[in-house]
């Protein structure tokens, strides 16, 4: 028996010594700091790795928008890494928090697609769902974030995307929805963890050339926007910048909407708006109902954005789809002053000029059970008469500028964000893409309203392009592909395919998707304009 | 070739052992000279019937899946006669470096899967089998058959470049290690009172829970190996 228990102990012993011998390999390294621009793991995940080929086939194969694109983007000149980013930033009231985005790395043999390569720093528009991940190309709903792999990455440019604070993976519990500072310094922050990242990647040979090219659609137009006042303010370099479609002059929008402009998507950027500042400033409302009516206030501060699809918020009854003010008109009484309340009266009543094309729209903004109060809606109104913007609602003689002195409370939020403010200019080549006939954002009440405040400019700083405009100079065939595929969409809409629609229809659905139909066509305007630097 | 022996078909294979015992069926030494204790060293060839659930977990296509190499690796047993019907063994093998094989898409992505070598792991899997010996003592041709516990671990977990390329990144690889049965059939041959030698043919059920960590991305799967092994082996008994 002794003898059987040395031969055990001998094999346990042996087990052992195996047992030590091995070690694994490991994750990638975690950093335990929290300080914003810190990327937490390094390298990155890799969520995907498409060759030029696949990524043209995938893309062709998801149908006619996919084919669409690649018409427009041209086939891709460099395979495409998917890179998923986590890193840490700010939120609008200063939490910390962590947040992810895309790291998009060309890849390839031809010459465009390894060794230094310009960085294009990309802001997404906005979006209701809350998984938002532009990283995954996997997700064949992720449309924004094929559509800038196609445009500038499979062209040779690395592109750094965040998903912004409130989406994804960031536990903020809102986004900071149209916070010039926070959205800016996230951006920063995602480019930090960038370059942090891409000298850790499969691609190591493909590295950043210095080059810094910013760009990002409507809420994402904002945000580009903001972040070249941010990078020019801390002296960083920026080669070129190309906001598309974006709310731009904040406050002159929300006072255009206010006084009966509604926009299409207002019913879905009034809470993330109003939220946003809310949390950012704490003095938008003491409850929710300050603001909204009480078949929508109750929860509306956590509605957005949702896992839950926007349509079935919609049809749950928590948000409308069009009636952001009630059909029934305000009456404005300013204590000794029955001039102005009766323009005022006048200005808040339900759009019904018969010459403004724009009517219609407009009028479909209002309804009942509306979102917003009227009570609310005039304390705004009285302020915008009070101190009015210098764009509306009649254009002040010069340069266009923000109210001085708003007081409301929500309206100075807007004025604070509007770029405008800020003391700025740009000082590098800005080009300022966008549709003129855009329902969502208002291209006069934006690009236009930024063109005329910086016309004091040296003449080609700014560029502004109206892919609706009579083509012509060197976005010309942009402008005529925008128009044509516009066209051969609203006789689309009466085919049978299309839905059999009549022509006043088809233009309606034309009108619907007109901002979103802007996005790749100024996509393209912006890296034929990053092209030459 | 795989070998395609299932616990089902034990009987039939001890049934054939048991005709060729008794057709070379001679005689030996008496009972109380036979010793106590016997080692054996051979060969272990290993044939792995892997059966896992497709991997699961964030961004992974559907029909991931894995398989392993067949490997060999050197056995070493002791055996303890507890009477003239029944032996305890205690068997190891120098822990195999096995090779984990993707199975499923081509490629992922454009990066190459089915049939790459995308991690490697050593296996450390003691067994220990009560094992009953037929005919008597004297024969020097004995079939046996056994069933016992099989302990295995893992260690020196690698993924591999084309594993990592695959997962997207420097990838962490952990299985849970296994405790599950193992039968074995065997035919020993007795030279005198010192040497035989043997062959066997195990059956051991071990399954793990894998699960891989590439930049905090968790993705799992549930693995059958379902390892065979044919024992080759020379013992000294004292």
């Amino acid at each position: 028996m002794k003898r059987f228990r040395s031969a055990l102990g001998a094999m346990a012993a042996a087990m052992l010594v195996a047992a030590c011998g091995g070690s694994n390999t490991e994750s990638a390294m975690e950093n335990p700091s929290t300080s914003h621009g810190t990327l937490v793991e390094n390298p990155p995940l890799r969520i995907a790795s498409l060759d030029a080929t696949t990524f043209g086939t995938q893309l062709a194969s998801t149908g006619p928008s996919g084919q669409q694109l690649l018409q427009l983007t041209g086939a891709p000149t460099c395979g495409v890494d998917f890179y998923y980013i986590k890193f840490y930033t700010l939120g609008g009231a200063g939490e910390v928090t962590m947040s992810s985005g895309a790291l998009m790395v060309p890849t390839g043999a031809a010459p465009a697609c390894s060794g230094p390569r310009p960085i294009v720093l990309y802001a997404h528009g906005t979006q209701t769902n809350k998984a938002l991940n532009l990283a995954d190309i996997t997700n064949t709903s992720n449309t924004e974030g094929a559509l800038i792999a196609a445009m500038f990455a499979a062209q040779g440019y690395i592109v750094v995307a965040p998903n912004y604070a409130g989406y994804d993976i960031s536990t903020l519990g809102y986004h900071p929805f149209l916070n010039a500072v926070q959205q800016s310094g996230e951006m920063i922050d995602a480019l930090s963890a960038a370059r942090t990242a891409l000298p850790k990647t499969f691609a190591a040979s493909t590295t950043d050339s210095g080059k810094l090219f910013l760009t990002g659609y409507s809420e994402g137009g904002h945000v580009a926007m903001a972040t070249q006042r941010a990078l020019q303010a801390a002296g960083a370099t920026v080669t070129a910048a190309a906001p598309m479609s974006g709310p731009y002059a904040l406050e002159a929008l929300v006072d255009a909407v206010f006084y009966g402009q509604v926009n299409v998507g207002s019913t879905v950027f009034s809470p993330l708006l109003t939220t946003s500042y809310q949390k950012a400033y704490g003095n938008i409302y003491t409850a929710t109902t300050d603001i909204y009516t009480t078949t929508y206030a109750t929860g509306i501060d956590t509605l957005l954005p949702s896992v839950t699809p926007i349509d079935s918020i919609i049809a749950s009854g928590k948000l409308p789809q069009l009636a952001l003010f009630d059909n029934v008109t305000p009456v404005v009484t300013i204590p000794g002053d029955p001039t102005t309340s009766a323009v005022l009266t006048a200005a808040l009543a339900v759009p019904s000029d018969p010459n403004n094309p724009n009517t219609p729209l407009f009028a479909a903004g209002f309804g009942e059970p509306s979102l917003i109060t009227n009570n609310y809606r005039v304390s705004y109104a009285l302020d915008a008469a009070a101190n009015p913007d210098g764009a509306l609602p009649t254009p002040k003689a010069g340069v266009p500028l923000a109210a001085v002195a708003p007081t409301q409370t929500f309206r100075k939020a807007a004025y604070v964000n509007d770029m405008r403010n800020g003391n700025w200019a740009p000082t590098e080549p800005t080009l300022l893409c966008g549709g003129d006939q855009d329902p969502t954002v208002f291209f006069s009440v934006n690009t236009q309203v930024m063109q005329a405040f910086w016309s004091a400019l040296p003449a080609g700083l700014v560029t502004v392009l109206d892919v609706g405009g009579t083509p012509a100079g060197p976005f010309a065939a942009i402008q005529t592909g925008f128009q044509t595929s516009e066209a051969q969409l609203f006789a689309f809409y009466q085919t049978a395919a299309g839905g059999g629609l009549s022509p006043a229809a088809a233009e309606q659905q034309i009108i619907a998707g007109y901002h979103t139909n802007v996005a790749p066509f100024c996509s393209l305007a912006a890296r034929s304009f990053f092209s030459q630097f | 070739m795989k070998m395609k022996l299932t616990l089902r078909a034990l009987p039939v294979v001890l049934t054939t052992l048991t005709a060729a015992a008794a057709i070379c069926h001679t005689t030996l030494a008496h009972a109380d000279e036979v010793p106590s204790n016997t080692v054996r060293v051979g060969m272990y060839v290993i044939f792995y019937h892997v059966k896992a659930s497709d991997i699961s977990g964030p961004y992974t296509p559907a029909g991931v899946n894995v398989d392993l190499k067949n490997t060999q690796t050197a056995y070493f047993g002791y055996i303890r006669r507890l009477n003239s019907y029944l032996d305890l063994e205690l068997a190891f093998g120098v822990p195999p470096n096995t090779k984990t094989i993707g199975k499923g898409p081509a490629t992922l992505g454009s990066v190459p899967y089915n049939g790459q070598t995308i991690a490697t792991a050593k296996w450390l899997a003691p067994s220990a089998l009560i094992e009953y010996k037929f005919f008597s003592e004297s024969a020097a041709l004995r079939p046996y058959i056994g069933v016992g516990v099989n302990y295995t671990s893992f260690y020196d977990r690698q993924v591999t470049g084309a594993g990592a390329a695959g997962t997207g990144g420097p990838t962490r690889l952990s299985l849970t290690s296994s405790v599950g049965p193992v039968g074995t059939v065997g035919l020993k041959y007795q030279f005198g009172t010192r040497w035989s030698v043997n062959a066997s043919y195990n059956i051991s059920q071990v399954d793990t829970n894998l699960k891989t960590d590439t930049a905090g991305v968790i993705r799992t799967s549930r693995v059958h190996f379902g390892p065979q092994a044919l024992v080759i082996a020379a013992g000294y008994s004292f």
